[in-house]
């Protein structure tokens, strides 16, 4: 047992080693094939003789080794398949590599016996090969039945003809039974053909019978696509009864995670193969239906699949509605069901190109101007709707419009020479063929190619040197719209300001950017965030209409009437208004806002003083916002808020009326130290406006009582004169401190 | 769960390999596997890393036109050719180019893993059915893959599915030798990559048992005198260990079919 054993891994060893060099260089095979035949016949053990038979199937099925010398092999392995296929009870890994094997052969052999009439025994060996094969196909376990399948759609694939490709060179054309000649002994055609036929029907009956195993389907489908592909003669026949194929019959409750995966396998593998045949036939007569098929697939699957909460089990419904019996009838009655009977013409005086498209009847839709619409939009309707429109119906829709328009054609006065002539003779030109020829192409275009051919039809059916006047369409245009009146201008105008301090609001929502800030060399408003707004806004509001105010100040002089009208609404005020009501609303949080606008407030005033030339003084803007903000925010300030501070450092100028309003807070006695404070600040840091700080605090150390402490340090540096002089015995209490 | 260490070990270190390979496995039965996903770089490579570490013969493919990988932004994705670029070449550039981006996305961690399971990513539709691939035997996973066919195709996407079979149409089926054709649908993330090749390894090691068993049974004979899932082929079983799978698997939708080289 053990020396066996030995043996065959001995044995096994050589011939693998025989397969490598055989792998290294095709040409070993002519050497190694006909040597191991002996070694792997029947009588040797189950692991050589699956060697033996995967080796034949590899060498058969190599691409690199040439169709000829395969064909000389093939003559002498034919005793072995026999052999093997003969065996009772032979091993299932053997008979499926077999059967590939043969598969392989099969065509070599086939070719041989054209050049070869006499040679009788070989073919002899083939059929015996072929009816061996044959007998399993509906008896072997599946995984022979499916290498039997490929086998018999070699055979079919042999037995049609197929292309010539150059009659001249019989040894580059492929295989088929176009190279058999018409009185050849052994393989009259004529019996060919027969056995042909009966192996196709075979072939397809796995499609058409009960069967339900998915593998026997799926190979029986993947297989036919190579049919298809290079027998034109039969692919019509096979692409009807894959069409006429439903995966949903499989379907049977309960619905399994088995069912659905393979349902669904099924269906994608019939789908590919069509979908194969239709892009490499784009005009082939079937197309359209297999367009039509693969969307009910689709359907089909997510109505039963996909859809699994509707109330009744949904598989009796769509198995029903996609019987091929049943689908049929209802095809034929969409195609009748629109009536032919002869329609009523209008007069010719009132025929447009509305009466010539539409198919309604409905008065209502013939009235509708179709140029309201925009053509994109058109476009984005007319698509989708053409992609699942009904072909039939669409088909028909078409005719029907032709006929309208050779109807219509018919009735016109004849008015050239040519026309006149068609008249009399009652003889139509040679287009005229043309047009009533066309219907009877076969429908196989294309949605675009007949998008294209709507669109170029009109022009190309009535002739620009004879436009009929009973189509009588002027281009349309759309009336100016009225004026605005001045409230609709201003109400427009606010809406705009709005919709400007609804993106600040959006945008102080999203959290500041923590990248760094760049310095002066910043180009402003370059980066779409929060800053970036708010540089436009100020902008618009200081610079956007500064001119323009300038001008409507000059006009003040023409009538009461335009003043009234330009000092109630001016866009840039609005805008202020509007940043105004923004910063005081939250203040601290935006007193940057309130900053960078004051400032170019300035800028702009300065920048409109200097041109301002003879058009007199221009507005200032900068004094009174400063105020008005100020006047904002003080009476909201608490004791330790900064913000004042702030503000009044880095707001562009400081005059006495803004240090009043400063003075003011120290009325408060908790807000003196506030007041004090800010104006110390500005006394140290802000030279220009250090003497108007430091009258400011002299004002506040005479007047207010409370502020008097605090002043008083800061004047001891300042104008320790004031301190002298001792108003009501004060002085003195100062010093007691 | 995605395994997070799983992937810094599998991209920066390949000592564990040697480890996982397990020499006694060498002899039984393996089933030939490919993977498929767009660009042959995440889903894929993922999958094909763990199959040949699980010592399956394995290769792998991508069907996309360019090898797409994500750039410095979604408008600039670094854009290779399939079959002459190397992963290691991918590498070495998106690292000198931006170490600390191609590290933080990913990128990096799965070239590094790439180069370590083969040369370079590979086109499904370009690879030829059965060609011998003898060159390839630094590439993990080749062992067994040398007659250039496999029995099992496993995509990573619909997408890849559709094309996997659409090509094999197109091809005709010279070679008539059957082939599974899964597609086990992952999100093209590191994350799901990991998770999807946890799944995908699940599958294989399923399909190849019941091969394995396929095998042990003698003969026909045994098969209609047999009872049990056990003793029915191989390839009748499929669709109920893709279901048993999916069952376990729901998250990831499967599709199958048998198709021909």
């Amino acid at each position: 047992m053990a020396s066996t054993s030995n043996g065959t891994a001995d044995t096994l060893a050589q011939l693998n080693s025989a397969r490598d060099l055989a792998l290294k260089d095709a040409s070993y095979y002519l050497q190694i094939v006909p040597a191991v035949l002996a070694l792997v016949g029947p009588p040797a053990g189950l692991d050589i003789r699956r060697w033996g038979a995967e080796f034949l199937a590899e060498a058969f099925a190599s691409p690199s080794l040439a169709a000829e010398r395969k064909q000389e092999l093939s003559l002498t392995v034919l005793d072995l398949l026999k052999e093997y296929l003969d065996t009772p009870g032979e091993d299932v890994v053997v008979v499926k590599s077999v059967v590939q094997a043969a598969a392989s052969i099969y065509p070599l052999v086939f070719r041989h016996i054209i050049y070869n009439p006499t040679n009788t025994a070989t073919w002899q060996k083939m059929t015996a090969i072929k009816s061996s094969i044959l007998r399993r196909m509906d008896s072997a376990p599946p995984g022979v039945r499916i290498c039997c399948i490929k086998f018999v759609q070699r055979v079919v694939q042999t037995q049609t003809p197929g292309l010539i490709a150059d009659p001249r060179r019989p040894e580059h054309n492929e295989i088929s039974l176009a190279l058999v000649p018409r009185d050849h002994p052994i393989i009259p055609p004529s019996n060919l053909e027969a056995e042909t036929s009966g192996l196709l029907d075979r072939l397809l009956g796995i499609l058409q019978e009960d069967i339900s195993d998915p593998l026997l389907i799926t190979a029986t489908l993947n297989s036919l696509g190579s049919l298809t592909r290079s027998r034109a003669s039969i692919a019509t026949k096979i692409i009807s009864t894959v069409l006429n194929f439903n995966p949903f019959r499989l379907v049977k409750p309960p619905v399994t995670t088995k069912m659905k995966v393979v349902v669904r396998s099924i269906e994608r593998t019939t789908r590919a193969l069509l979908q194969n045949f239709a892009k490499k036939n784009q005009n082939h007569a079937l197309v359209g239906r297999i367009g039509q098929h693969i969307e009910h697939l689709h359907h089909a699957r997510v109505a039963m699949f996909d859809d699994n909460n509707r109330k009744r089990p949904a598989p009796v419904e769509p198995t029903d509605g996609l019987d091929q019996a049943k689908r049929q009838r209802l095809g034929a009655e969409v195609t009748d069901a629109p009536s032919q009977a002869q329609e009523v013409l209008p007069p010719p005086g009132s025929r447009t190109y509305a009466w010539l498209f539409n198919r309604n009847p409905q008065e209502a839709s013939a009235n509708f101007d179709v140029k309201a619409i925009t053509p994109e939009i058109v476009a984005n309707i007319v698509l989708p709707l053409l992609i699942y429109a009904d072909k039939a119906k669409f088909d028909h829709a078409i005719n029907a419009t032709q006929a309208r328009l050779l109807a219509h054609r018919r009735d016109l006065p004849a008015r050239t020479a040519l026309d006149a002539a068609v008249t009399a003779t009652h003889k139509p030109p040679a287009d005229e063929d043309e047009e009533e020829y066309e219907p009877d192409f076969p429908p196989a275009e294309t949605t675009e190619q007949i998008l294209n051919r709507l669109d170029n039809a009109p022009p190309d059916e009535l002739p620009p040197e004879r436009p009929p006047p009973e189509v009588a369409l002027g281009p349309f245009k759309f009336p100016q719209p009225p004026p605005l009146t001045e409230a609709e201008t201003i109400d427009c105008s606010k809406d705009v300001v709005n919709r400007v301090f609804g993106v600040m609001a959006e945008l102080d929502e999203t959290p500041a950017s923590k990248a760094q800030r760049p310095g002066f060399n910043r180009l402003a408003a370059s980066g779409y965030d929060r800053d970036a707004w708010v540089t436009v806004i100020t902008r618009i509001a200081t610079r956007g209409a500064a001119g323009l105010e300038n001008g409507i100040v000059k006009a003040e002089g023409e009538g009461e009437r335009s003043i009234a009208r330009y000092k109630s609404f001016s866009i840039s005020n609005t805008i202020r208004d509007a940043l105004y009501l923004y910063v005081i609303e939250d203040f601290r949080r935006r007193i940057d806002v309130a900053i960078s606008w004051l400032n170019e407030e300035w800028y702009n005033d300065r920048i409109m003083a200097k041109h301002a030339g003879d058009a007199g003084p221009p507005v200032k803007h900068y004094d009174k916002w400063v105020l008005k903000v100020l006047d904002g925010i003080v009476p909201y300030l608490d004791a330790k808020d900064k913000v004042l501070i702030r503000f009044l450092s880095e707001i562009p100028g400081i005059g006495v009326e803004v240090l009043d309003r400063v003075k003011k807070l120290a009325r408060d006695p908790e807000r003196v130290s506030l007041a004090v404070n800010a104006i110390h600040y500005l006394v140290l840091v802000r030279p220009p406006v250090r003497e108007l700080c430091v009258d400011a605090l002299e004002d506040l150390w005479r007047n207010y009582d409370d502020a008097r402490g605090p002043t008083a340090k800061v004047l001891n540096k300042w104008r320790p004169h004031v301190l002298q002089e001792v108003p009501n015995g004060i002085g003195a209490q100062v010093k007691s401190e | 769960m995605p395994d997070s260490t799983k992937m810094g070990l599998d991209g920066a270190n390949d000592s564990n390999i040697p480890r996982t390979e397990a020499p006694e496995e060498d002899d039984s039965f393996k089933l030939k596997f490919c993977t498929v996903c767009a660009s042959n770089q995440n889903r894929s490579m993922e999958a094909h890393d763990r199959l040949s570490r699980a010592s399956f013969p394995t290769l792998s493919f991508g069907t996309g036109s360019l090898v797409r990988l994500p750039g410095p932004s979604i408008s600039q994705p670094n854009v290779y050719e399939f079959d002459s670029v190397s992963y290691d070449h991918i590498y070495r550039e998106l690292e000198s180019r931006d170490p600390r981006l191609y590290k933080a996305n990913g990128l990096l961690n799965m070239l590094g893993r790439n180069r370590t399971v083969k040369l370079r990513p590979e086109r499904w539709q370009d690879w030829k059915v059965g060609i011998p691939r003898l060159e390839q035997k630094a590439d993990r996973g080749s062992k067994g893959t040398e007659g250039g066919v496999v029995d099992v195709v496993i995509t990573c996407e619909e997408r890849c599915w559709d094309a996997v079979v659409d090509d094999l149409l197109n091809r005709g089926s010279p070679l008539n030798r059957p082939v599974h054709v899964f597609n086990v649908d992952i999100r093209d993330n590191h994350e799901e990559a990991l998770v999807g090749g946890k799944a995908i390894l699940e599958l294989a090691t399923a399909l190849n048992k019941a091969a394995a068993e396929e095998r042990q049974t003698h003969g026909t004979d045994g098969w209609h005198m047999g009872a049990g899932a056990a003793r029915s082929g191989f390839d009748e079983r499929v669709p109920d260990i893709l279901a048993e799978w999916q069952d376990r698997w729901p998250t990831l939708p499967a599709l199958w079919t048998l198709a021909w080289f």
